[in-house]
């Protein structure tokens, strides 16, 4: 029996061709009484991944949170400091513990879960210490950073190519962060805009023109390969 | 009175082994598969009173994996394993759970007896010898025969002897150690099988039409099929980037059993590997060239002076007395990453030959076939496992991605030079 298709002459189990996908039919064979070559629709079963190891974690967790817990109420029976405490666990808890739950966490998603649970907790702590910092500061730094580092991991995932741009854009984007981190500062507590964060603006800018321009210039690019191998 | 109970035997990972326990992933373990298919049906009685002779000859395969403070070790087991049912494709994963208990399975399917190895317990040579015991064994006891201990078939009567259980690369590693220094292979890729299903496609092709092929070309049959392989590989890489100056090396990582260079009787690890290569930026290469490349480099490298320079360069990493006092974890962490890092980047897949299976005379008119597996990599979808019994050459591709576009340009090749080839899979008849 022969592949219509491909032409490969194809063993009797076969009722596709294993290379091409052709259905196999012989109007004068019959293929009923053939056995394939391994059963069919017999799987192993995959055991669920353990959940101990994840469990262990949540405890690990959970004993500091009691341990505040009691410690604070013991104090003067109010909750000063334990807010402090059991965000501070649980933001630990979403980075750390949250991403093992799933077989194969996606850092695309879960850092940027990270960085808002990060934001959230700040917003506790403006409020808890009746701090008028969050909005002109924590929100727009940490959000900035957030969006920096979400970018990069998603862009090295699901592209294949373009690295020197990646990082170029990266390094670029990083001086006018510190430069907006700066800025922020002086509008929110009163210091003085003295311009420091333009020195590291001005190499990583440079450094990240560089990388954009290697990747611009395939003859610079070799160039560099040579001086620089190790 | 009861006979004083014999202590289990256990022996350290030789210096091939010790990697592939480190390098094991949630979902993949270097596991492979001989099988023997018989004339008849499989009696699982039978075979399971086989096996409980068979497993006491061979402490050192009949073993399970077990952690020690600062390596793994062999533990050879109590009594043979259960009988398991074949799935629908072979080397399914074994867990760590699995080779704690035993790092081998005997499945048995209609007419079929296989045999599925970790790694870390023996090479395929070693494993021919324990499946071909195995078969003897079986069909002793199924019709009263007796088969002579001959062409790798164990007395298993006999006690099992030192040098079998030796680990052989420190004596017979060089002075000076080799560079690993390689240069990076192209990528086989594709849309991987979310249910973990393993594609195995088997190419039957007449051993007489293939030798004298291979013989047009100067070159033996190892070299020959490595030569169609990385043909194959190179037709796939230019339809898939036709930009000549984008494409990468092709090279298919051969191993060597090293038997055949150093006196050894052993039945654990002693295989060592060749890595022959065609860059397609440099042109064209004709079918004739592959063969020299490949034949050239063979004849380079599978030498006693450059396997022990290879072995010294593994050994000495082993002897290393701070890598020695250094805990297991930490040596599993270092080794996994050093294994993902570089490991699998050499090569574009194994073509792994046992060459001609030869059995005791008599035994000839019960096995109709024999085959040899390898499972895939851990990061790369494809592996090649081939032998040649009786007068058949058995070429078994095993791939997780969907389709089968590797094995079609390798069909191609052996098609256009005019072989017959035959091809057989563990294709799900309803999708």
């Amino acid at each position: 029996m022969y592949c219509v298709k491909c032409g490969v002459k194809l063993a009797e189990s076969e009722k596709k061709c294993p290379l091409c996908n052709t259905t196999v039919y012989h109007p004068e064979i019959s293929q009923n009484d053939v056995q394939p070559l391994y059963p069919q629709n017999k799987f192993p079963k995959i055991k669920p991944k353990s959940k101990g190891f994840n469990g262990a974690i949540i405890i690990l967790f959970f004993i500091p949170m009691l341990i505040s817990l009691i410690s604070d109420w013991q104090n003067d029976k109010t909750l000063n400091w334990f807010g402090f405490v059991a965000g501070g666990l649980v933001l630990g808890y979403i980075i750390l513990g949250l991403p093992n739950w799933f077989h194969k966490p996606n850092p695309v998603i879960f850092v940027p879960c990270g960085f808002a649970a990060a934001i959230v907790y700040l917003l506790y702590i403006n409020f808890a210490t009746n701090g008028n910092w969050f909005l002109s500061f924590a929100f727009p730094v940490a959000g900035g950073l957030g969006l920096i580092i979400s970018a990069v991991i998603t862009l090295l995932r699901y592209l294949k190519k373009g690295r020197l741009y990646i990082f170029g854009g990266t390094l670029i984007a990083s001086g006018g962060f510190i430069l907006l981190v700066e800025f922020l500062m002086s509008i929110t507590f009163d210091i003085a805009f003295i311009g420091w964060s333009i020195y590291p603006l001005i190499v990583l800018a440079l450094l990240g023109g560089l990388l954009i321009y290697l990747a611009i210039n395939s003859a610079a690019r070799e160039i560099m390969e040579r001086k620089m191998f190790f | 009175m009861s006979a004083k109970k014999r202590p289990l035997r256990w022996v350290r990972l030789d210096n091939a082994a010790k990697i592939y326990p480190a390098a094991r992933r949630r979902n993949w373990s270097n596991v492979f598969r001989q099988s023997v298919t018989l004339y008849e049906e499989v009696d699982v009685d039978v075979l399971k009173s086989a096996l409980d002779v068979t497993v006491k000859r061979f402490p050192s395969i009949a073993a399970r994996l077990r952690k020690g403070v600062f390596w793994y070790y062999l533990q050879q087991v109590e009594k043979a394993p259960k009988i398991k049912n074949e799935y629908s494709f072979p080397l399914s994963f074994m867990s760590r759970e699995e080779t704690r208990k035993c790092a081998f399975r005997v499945i048995a399917y209609r007419e079929r007896i296989a045999v599925e190895f970790f790694h870390s317990l023996t090479d395929g040579t070693g494993a021919m010898v324990f499946l071909k015991s195995l078969t003897a064994e079986y069909l002793e006891q199924k019709h009263g025969i007796t088969i002579p201990a001959e062409f790798g078939v164990l007395d298993r009567k006999q006690k099992p002897q030192a040098e079998e259980l030796e680990d052989c690369f420190p004596k017979n590693k060089g002075s000076v150690p080799l560079s690993r220094k390689d240069t990076d292979a192209w990528r086989l890729s594709g849309e991987v099988q979310t249910d973990g299903f393993l594609n195995l496609t088997c190419f039957q092709i007449p051993v007489k039409d293939t030798l004298d092929l291979a013989h047009k070309y100067n070159c033996t049959l190892t070299v020959f099929l490595s030569a169609v392989m990385m043909q194959a590989l190179l037709n796939l890489q230019k339809e898939k980037n036709p930009n000549v100056k984008k494409q990468k090396r092709i090279k298919v990582l051969i191993p060597v059993n090293l038997r055949t260079l150093f006196p050894s009787n052993t039945l654990r690890n002693f295989a060592m590997y060749t890595v022959p290569e065609v860059d397609p930026r440099l042109g064209e290469y004709t079918f004739e060239e592959i063969c020299k490349v490949i034949y050239h480099k063979m004849g380079a490298e599978i030498t006693q002076k450059h396997m022990s320079g290879m072995i010294a360069t593994n050994v000495n990493d082993e002897e290393n007395p701070f890598v020695r006092v250094i805990p297991l974890p930490i040596k599993n962490m270092v080794m996994k990453a050093i294994f993902d890092s570089v490991g699998e980047r050499k090569s574009c897949l194994t073509l792994s030959n046992l060459g001609h299976v030869k059995l005791p005379e008599i035994m000839y008119k019960y096995v109709k076939r024999m085959d040899f597996i390898l499972g895939v990599q851990a990061a790369a979808p494809y592996n090649c496992g081939v032998l040649s019994y009786k007068d058949t050459v058995y070429i078994n591709f095993i791939r997780n991605i969907r389709d089968a576009e590797l094995e079609r340009h390798f069909y191609a090749v052996l098609h256009e030079m005019g072989l017959e080839v035959t091809v057989e899979s563990n294709k799900r008849w309803e999708v």
